[in-house]
């Protein structure tokens, strides 16, 4: 099974994205908008940010997260493609984020939303479906 | 799953889903749209969201969808809804990400003949001097103190700073400044985004337009806005940039205890509301504030590079090419209105989310050069196609609190408009159609195609014959700028 796959939306983007953990989950999500963001980096060398993200429950920690690193894009000018959530908890995670300065063209994704969104446990692990404003 | 049956026809373009439909209504939801704009609604899930913000405490009258609705994240693009205030909520999620996104359109006394010789360099000059894509960076470099007075005072600052006319803000819904802004409510992060993003325009569906006047409907009126057949127009569509993406995802995840805290029950977590007089409610609103003011003087300063970019390049060729302003207008906003309804005078919190305010010939808050005709209502197509100029009405400020449609709203997802359409041909079709591109990202054009969208046209006709916006005229693309 894929880690993530698009769901069709009219106007925006939508991601089901799935883990055999949380934090699993967690990355696959952060792939998943990183991939529909389509922001090209510099072929410089790469950086590393370490972050750490609070919510009162499991689906406004993924929010958060996925906000988190769209707000690192935008104000350090740099693109993530690699993620490693090395703590998870239902609210709260640590972890490493692995990119590179901006080419300019930064992600075009306005913010990931709550829209419909439900963090489930399957018998596989995790699943959620994410819509993103474009 | 909702159906044509689920709803009740009241006019040849009015439909009205029950409150019986799902328990938690608390008033009907209604749709203005023909039949071929309704089958294009039920297409995708943007009806069960109108239904979702029926639910809203404090909703009065009944939630509302203009006929270029279609699905968002929360409330449906192209919804309406007010509550009674002091007891009604205001929700983060219905205003949008986007806060105060909204259409400027600059008109000139120059026909179109004049200025093509010229088109080439002015859709080069818009192009290199108005930043567009994602995370671009303005002219402008604030300090905090600077970007606190941008959030208070909107426009007007720009004025102060010599980058607006004083006609201009006369021009400009609220007058380019939302009463209740307070800086202390937004989030350093918020102003982190925003600090470098004055001046630019940002990707998606955001544009500058070069167009000319096609089609005038009412000629007084249209002359009385300085609009005549064939002379050169700007428009300019954008909103708040990252601060106000920020200053709603920080309320939204914020809402998200708040919501537990007052008892609320919702259908969707997008949704999280609190009652507008609570702290919490104030505190929203006067963040929200402060992005719609960032907002307003991002068009501004978009503006009057805009006109940089016309000197630049018409200078000694063309003479008066002068743009004035026709009007700017939000369409994503919570506004605090007085509304009549039911024959009582009632302060509403009036949530557009992808709609236009449209009010009508004799509103107070109009300047008094308008008061006689409404206020001038902007109404942009999708990238190559017609856009509209209405005016506000006595009908929408009777049936809609004063709301008309704002776009023509998409049809399509933007993965199926990248499979089917190829950015590069379509910028070449539009090219040979007579209209200029100057684009950052072909998918990005792709995405945005005519195809993608209903047919703008259509969608005025409804709310032009309903009576909740009334034609004026028609402008036609002969240059799109985008990110």
């Amino acid at each position: 099974m894929a880690d993530f796959e698009e769901i069709e939306h009219t106007a925006d983007w939508a991601f089901r994205a799935r883990g055999q953990d949380l934090a699993q989950l967690l990355e696959n999500a952060a792939q998943a908008m990183s991939a529909f963001g389509r922001a090209k980096a510099r072929a410089e060398p790469s950086v590393a940010r370490e972050v750490e993200v609070r919510g009162i429950d499991r689906e406004t920690l993924l929010v958060n997260w996925l906000n988190e690193i769209l707000y690192l894009e935008q104000t350090r000018d740099e693109i993530y493609d690699r993620f490693q959530v090395s703590e998870a908890s239902d609210s709260h995670l640590r972890a490493k984020l692995y990119g590179r300065p901006s080419a300019g063209t930064g992600s075009h994704i306005k913010a990931a939303t709550f829209h419909n969104l439900q963090v489930r446990q399957t018998p596989e692990g995790f699943e959620a479906t994410v819509v993103l404003d474009v | 799953m909702l159906s044509k049956h689920n709803l009740v026809r009241l006019t040849e373009y009015v439909w009205e889903i029950p409150p019986t439909f799902r328990e938690d209504m608390r008033v009907p939801a209604r749709l203005y749209a023909d039949e071929d704009l309704l089958d294009a609604a039920l297409g995708d899930n943007s009806v069960v969201q109108l239904v979702n913000t029926a639910t809203l405490p404090g909703v009065i009258q009944h939630a509302i969808a203009m006929p270029d609705i279609h699905q968002g994240y929360g409330f449906p693009i192209g919804g309406v809804l007010a509550t009674r205030l002091p007891e009604g909520v205001i929700s983060p999620g219905g205003v949008g990400y986007d806060i105060n996104c909204g259409v400027r359109l600059l008109m000139s006394l120059v026909p179109v003949e004049e200025i093509k010789p010229s088109l080439k360099e002015i859709a080069s000059a818009l192009y290199a001097n108005c930043p567009s894509g994602v995370g671009s960076h303005g002219p402008l470099r604030l300090s905090n103190s600077e970007l606190d007075r941008v959030l208070h005072e909107g426009s007007r600052w720009m004025l102060d700073k010599g980058y607006a006319l004083r006609e201009d803000l006369d021009r400009t819904e609220e007058f380019g400044r939302i009463p209740g802004a307070e800086a202390a409510y937004v989030s350093d992060r918020a102003k982190e985004r925003g600090r470098n993003q004055l001046g630019t325009l940002g990707a998606g569906n955001h544009f500058i337009e070069v167009d000319q006047v096609a089609e005038v409907y009412d000629q007084s009126t249209a002359a009385r806005l300085g609009i005549h057949p064939g002379n050169v127009a700007v428009q300019i569509h954008c909103g708040s940039r990252g601060l106000g993406h920020q200053v709603c995802e920080d309320y939204v995840s914020r809402f998200q205890k708040t919501v537990k805290d007052y008892g609320i029950v919702l259908p969707d977590r997008e949704l999280v509301c609190a009652p507008f007089e609570s702290t919490e409610g104030q505190e929203y609103f006067h963040a929200m504030a402060c992005a719609a003011n960032f907002a307003f003087a991002n068009r501004q300063l978009l503006a009057h590079l805009i006109r940089s970019s016309f000197e630049e390049a018409l200078a000694g060729q063309v003479s008066n090419f002068h743009l004035h302003q026709v009007y700017d207008i939000a369409h994503n906003m919570a506004k605090i209105e007085e509304h009549n309804v039911a024959g009582h005078s009632m302060r509403l919190c009036v949530h557009r989310k992808g709609a236009t305010r449209a009010f009508g010939p004799g509103s107070a808050v109009l300047p008094d050069d308008l008061r006689e005709i409404g206020q001038p209502v902007l109404i942009p197509g999708s990238m190559g196609t017609a856009s509209y100029v209405l005016a506000g009405t006595a009908g929408a400020m009777q049936e809609t609190f004063g709301s008309t449609c704002h776009g023509a709203g998409r049809v399509m997802s933007r993965a199926k408009a990248k499979k089917m359409v190829n950015g590069a041909e379509l910028r070449q079709e539009l090219q040979s159609r007579g209209i200029l591109v100057r684009a950052g990202s072909m998918s990005g054009l792709a995405e945005e195609a005519p195809a993608a969208y209903k047919d703008v046209s259509r969608v005025v006709d409804v709310v032009h014959k309903v009576g909740i916006g009334k034609k004026i005229a028609k402008l036609e693309p002969i240059a799109v700028i985008k990110g």
